[in-house]
């Protein structure tokens, strides 16, 4: 999931901190000292996030355009000018640019805007952006909701008592419940300082950008993964089942099925599963992250020498054609293959699929797909050449029986036809 | 046939990339929407009996007959004829996109209501539907017209509604303390012939009124349930020709409870036309116009010409063009005077093969508009057959790209779609940069086979289910099994390196053993036995060990013990299973002696080891090299001096002599220290010698080139319990 990271440069962003120390911080300071916090556990943990920066006052721009290039990040927020006043709404529209130009209109993202709570005054300023809401022509509808799934995180250098005193905390919340009402608001507690701050940020990567760990099970064989980007909990039916489900930390391995009897099933979402050595104590949580900083080098050695599991299963799935059949929690499932890119780089992948005992209707129900060894006889054939896929209706379709529909008056004539040896026309 | 295959780098470069998620419609999270039940009423009072006047034609055969032959006058069909057509075709559509749990319950009133089926997904197909219409038979114009009413069907409707679905049932009675999360809903659909406006108002009071009657009724059952919403659509239908006595009303909103909405239509193709809108609209479905399929006439196979075939499906297909505004440009085009709106997507080559894993975000039921038209089910069949067929879309810069697939799964087809943006997983790092991914030696082809032997199957529902579990339970008890001892990489495993230990691998993992598998298991035992009273030479890795690695026996201990370790991960499964366990420690244990001379044997191993420790390792290793280069030699010869070995009377001493006879020589010398060019010297000449004569017993087998004598006559001790074992068998 993409992060677009909005940050207000307005004056106000300027102000003084009052602080009792000798040094004196603006607001603006603080964010950065957050967002560099940010960057930094990115750069550790989430490599491989795709995060922009886009600064806004009254105009916005974009600063960096999508990268995991965290250094040109960092960069760009030590060179930050100061501008005018805040305006929201051009910022939104701005990353609605942002995002669909790189992504598309499908790709979920997230956003986290970096704000100081004076949410602008007069013309532009979110206050009014919201009071004019209904009354805008097409072509100037307010940017949220996104037409892309959205999280979005308000990180306020302001305390919740500073946002009450005016309107501004309900403006955010409704700017929130606007954006579609997943992400959350931050704001500062007890004294504005480089720690509440710290603080702050903390809580927004425990939330948005922890890495997600878990165990591959295949019987006794097993891994350490991450899994690349977190899955997110699922929804399945807001009315009867409205408790979202979340991906199990165990991952086990179901069985096996050839890739052409699974034949491109749809997906809610792929990741990567990138196996990781088993976390030493007191250590940091990057040991042994598919991507490791230079200087762990020699553990990342040690650890590509000792045989990992996902590399093994890796290596059969890819030379078999196959895909194994994970479960993810109760009657939720995905599958893991091979993936290679263009670069002829391979990978082990994991895609969900969508929540429910019956996914794909050609396995049937996947609670009831047992051994091959319970068979009477191997339905596969002792040569591979049957397969037990796909499991057929119970009823045919129209278009699978001889059905006739004789609204039309051709068709009827048609029909006659057919006892006269009507030409059939055929795809080569 | 083919297009010029221009797409073909393009087409490539997409299935290799990677992409996220798509947006969930929130529109289709609620499993007891107004569309999980529909009731249809047909009127079937005698002025159904009524003509449509449109006419259809069946003299088209004029031309080729003779001359002198009356033609056959234009018939046409009864109001009746119509309704039931239009409605089933509107049944087919629905039943092709949502084979489950969106449910019509067909009503036919006249003096007195029929209910054709039940809400039962048994109940819920065309075909049951027709039969049942074919006995209701055309309306009876001679029926007293005073006692005839669709309100009787209507009021019917309203129970119905009320009736639990199977599935409403289930979610119930899983739910338990918040089964009022179950709602009901449902929608009438009515197609009948209205006097004026205030009949239509009538009918919708008295539904009212009905319902509020229902729902009191139901609050006291357990089998029925109050309606929290229904939706009348109510269909006038006239003849051709004649004035609409009923005006068409856009949804209004009669009670909390009840939403209508009337459509005043001409009987014929006008019906069908509404049916057809009103389909989609009501099950969220979208229309797709798969544009320039290439096709041949069967009797002029060398002509082609270009088809046009529209499907039906789940809006949710086309999300992405909605989302982006790029519905224009997508190819959209309005036909039907502006009624219904179709996406055009262009058939491509080349195809896709089913091997290949497409990123796809969602997959999609369809069912053909015109099922019975040659274009349509020419590519209806061509996709049964099991092909796929890529689908590109128009863009307005003339740039293309591919955003759909057509296929069938099991006599289904589906509207596949594929990611067509930037991927987030871009780039990854690979495989072998990540943790294991040095190691080369993984049994990659050995956990192949492993998962051919995991693959899943479908197990009927009925088929017994030991202990109460699923298959799928089971199948992952059946991984535990396989995998309780599953070394990962070639250099940790011997057994898994021999044929010879096939069989009693792949039978030991079963969950029960006949009498014949214990037989296969011990012979396999005993096939190992053999071996190495052969001294047959074993699989086993030399990286890791330095040099040569083990000795034979050592070699045999470390395989016995892996065996062993094997057994035992199953032994405590059954009582078969132990007894194959019992039988690798009984044959594998040895006479006192032979155990006795095997840690001799590694107390020398320990004594050449030492010298390495010294820091003497260059020497050594050349030492080393040579010896290696003599053992691969030696080792020829000792496979031809088998056959002299096999003979039982040979004596057993003897087998170890070529190897044991470098072997002896040098831990004496090495013992004392660095190894000298003339410790090399005269060892290469020793062993070069050696090779030309047949050495002494005595000696070959001496410990620091001491001999024991008369040894034969207790490695004939040796030999009983080998004769033992063979007994037992």
């Amino acid at each position: 999931m993409p992060t677009v990271v909005v940050m207000d440069v307005s004056l106000s962003m300027t102000r003084p901190v009052s602080l009792e120390s000798s040094e004196e911080f603006q607001r603006k300071n603080l964010a950065v000292h957050g967002l560099t916090m940010l960057f930094e556990h990115m750069a550790a943990n989430y490599r491989l996030e795709f995060t922009s920066l886009v600064a806004f006052s009254s105009l916005w721009e974009l600063l960096v355009p999508f990268t995991r290039d965290y250094n040109t990040l960092q960069e760009a927020l030590s060179n930050l000018e100061d501008y005018d006043k805040t305006c929201i709404e051009s910022a939104l529209n701005g990353v609605s640019n942002v995002v669909q130009q790189e992504w598309g209109s499908s790709c979920p993202c997230q956003v986290v805007l970096v704000t100081d709570g004076s949410l602008g005054i007069g013309k532009g300023s979110l206050r009014h952006s919201l009071q004019t809401l209904k009354q805008r022509a097409d072509d100037k509808k307010f940017p949220l909701p996104f037409p892309f799934p959205t999280k979005m995180f308000i990180m306020c250098v302001a305390n919740s008592e500073e946002l009450q005193t005016t309107d501004a905390m309900d403006n955010l919340e409704e700017l929130l419940r606007l954006s579609g009402g997943d992400g959350q608001i931050f704001t500062m507690e007890g004294q504005l300082c480089l720690k509440s701050v710290q603080a702050m940020f903390g809580r927004l990567i425990d939330q948005a950008y922890s890495p997600f760990h878990a165990v591959l099970h295949c019987g006794n064989l097993s891994s350490d993964v991450q899994v690349f980007p977190r899955p997110e909990p699922v929804v399945v039916d807001d009315e009867v089942d409205p408790m979202p489900r979340v991906v199990n930390t165990d991952l086990e391995i179901v069985g096996f099925i050839e890739v052409g009897d699974i034949s491109s099933p749809p997906v809610t979402s792929r990741h990567l599963v990138l196996p990781i050595a088993v976390i030493k104590e007191a250590e940091d949580v990057s040991t042994g992250a598919a991507e490791e900083p230079e200087e762990e080098v020699s553990a990342s050695q040690m650890a590509g020498k000792s045989p990992n599991f996902c590399v093994l299963l890796h290596g059969s799935l890819k030379v078999e054609g196959m895909v194994a059949l994970v479960q993810l929690g109760p009657d939720w499932y995905g599958m893991l293959y091979s993936q290679a890119d263009s670069k002829k780089k391979s990978n082990l992948m994991m895609s969900l699929f969508e929540p429910g005992p019956e996914p794909l209707p050609w396995l049937g129900k996947v609670a009831h797909l047992g051994p091959i060894s319970e068979a009477a006889e191997n339905p596969y054939g002792e040569d591979d050449s049957k397969s037990p896929f796909p499991v057929q209706p119970s009823i045919k379709r129209s278009y699978a029986q001889n059905v006739t529909v004789w609204i039309k008056a051709t068709c009827i004539l048609l029909h006659r036809l057919t006892f006269q040896r009507r030409p059939r026309p055929s795809i080569r | 046939m083919f297009r010029p295959c221009t797409l073909m780098p393009l087409f490539l470069l997409l299935c290799t990339l990677v992409y996220p998620t798509p947006n969930r419609d929130p529109s289709t999270m609620k499993m007891f929407s107004v569309a999980h039940k529909t009731a249809f009423v047909v009127d079937h009072c005698p002025y159904m009996a009524e003509s449509s006047r449109q006419q259809v034609e069946c003299d088209v055969l004029t031309k080729s007959r003779a001359q002198g032959v009356i033609p056959l006058a234009p018939v046409s069909k009864s109001l009746w004829t119509c309704a039931v057509e239009c409605s089933m075709e509107y049944c087919r559509i629905l039943y092709d996109v949502y084979p489950l749990n969106k449910l019509i319950n067909y009503i036919v009133s006249d003096s007195e209501f029929h209910i054709l089926n039940t809400w039962r997904q048994e109940d819920q197909s065309t075909h049951e539907l027709m039969s049942a219409l074919a006995a209701v038979g055309p309306p009876n114009p001679r029926e007293d017209p005073e006692c005839c009413s669709v309100l009787h069907g209507l009021v019917a409707a309203v129970e119905s509604l009320c009736k639990l679905t199977e599935l409403q049932h289930e979610q119930r009675t899983v739910l338990m303390d918040t089964a009022e999360r179950v709602a009901n809903r449902g929608r009438i659909i009515c197609l009948t012939n209205a006097k004026s406006d205030t009949h239509v108002r009538m009918l919708e009071d008295c539904i009212q009124e009905t319902l509020m009657d229902q729902n009191k009724l139901a609050a006291g059952s357990d089998r029925l349930m109050a309606i929290q919403q229904c939706e009348l659509v109510l269909v006038h239908i006239f003849p051709m020709g004649e004035d609409a006595l009923v005006s068409d009303r856009p949804k209004k909103e009669i009670s909390p409870l009840l939403t209508s909405e009337v459509h005043s239509v001409r009987a014929g193709r006008h019906l069908a036309t509404k049916l057809n809108i009103l389909v989609q609209q009501h099950f969220d479905l979208a229309s797709t116009t798969i544009t320039n399929i290439p096709m041949k006439e069967e009797q002029h196979a060398n002509t082609s010409a270009n088809y046009d075939v529209e499907l039906l499906h789940h809006r949710d297909a086309h999300l992405e063009f909605f989302k982006s505004g790029d519905l224009h440009m997508a190819g959209s085009t309005s036909r039907d005077s502006g009624l219904k709106e179709t996406v055009t997507l262009k058939w491509c080559t080349p195809r896709t093969n089913s091997v290949e894993l497409h990123y796809c975000t969602g997959a999609y039921r369809i069912s053909p508009t015109d099922v019975n038209s040659r274009p349509s089910s020419c590519l209806t069949n061509f996709l049964l057959n099991g092909r796929s067929v890529l689908l590109e879309q128009p863009r307005k810069s003339g740039s293309k790209v591919i955003s759909h697939m057509l296929s069938s799964h099991g006599g289904e087809i589906f509207l596949h779609v594929l990611n067509s943006t930037r991927s987030t997983l871009e780039d990854p790092p690979s495989i072998s940069e990540g943790c294991g991914g040095r190691v080369t030696d993984y049994r990659i082809t050995d956990f192949g086979e492993f998962m051919r032997e995991n693959r899943l199957t479908p197990v009927a529902e009925t088929a017994p289910n030991p202990g109460g579990r699923f298959p799928a339970d089971r199948a992952k008890a059946q991984l535990e099994r396989y995998t309780r001892y599953w070394p990962m990489i070639i250099s940790q495993t011997t057994i898994f390196n021999m044929q010879a230990v096939v069989p009693l691998a792949n039978l030991i993992v079963k969950e029960a053993l006949s009498e014949e598998d214990v037989l296969t298991c011990q012979k396999t035992v005993y096939n190992l036995v053999d071996m190495e009273r052969k001294n047959d030479p074993l699989p086993i890795s030399t990286v890791g060990s330095r040099g040569k690695g083990p000795k034979r026996d050592e070699q045999y201990r470390i395989m016995w013990n892996e065996l062993e370790t094997l057994v035992k991960t199953h032994a405590a499964g059954s009582e078969r299973h132990q007894r194959v366990l019992d039988c690798i420690v009984a044959c594998r244990s040895k006479p006192p002696e032979e155990e006795e001379r095997k840690k001799r044997g590694r107390k020398r191993e320990d004594r050449e080891e030492r010298p390495d420790k010294n820091g003497t390792k260059e020497p050594e290793d050349r030492a080393w090299q040579d010896s290696e280069r003599l053992k691969g030699a030696l080792e020829k010869e000792e496979q031809e001096s088998e056959v002299i070995k096999d003979s039982p009377d040979s004596p057993e001493p003897l087998n170890k002599k070529p190897r044991l006879a470098i072997e002896e020589v040098q831990p004496s010398e090495k013992a004392k220290g660095p190894v000298s060019l003339l410790a090399l010297w005269t060892n290469r000449i020793t062993v070069a010698n050696s090779r030309k004569h047949q050495e002494f017993a005595g000696r070959t087998s001496s410990v620091n080139n001491k001999a024991e004598l008369y040894q034969h006559l207790k490695d004939d001790n040796g030999m009983d319990v080998h004769e033992n074992g063979k007994a037992s068998r």
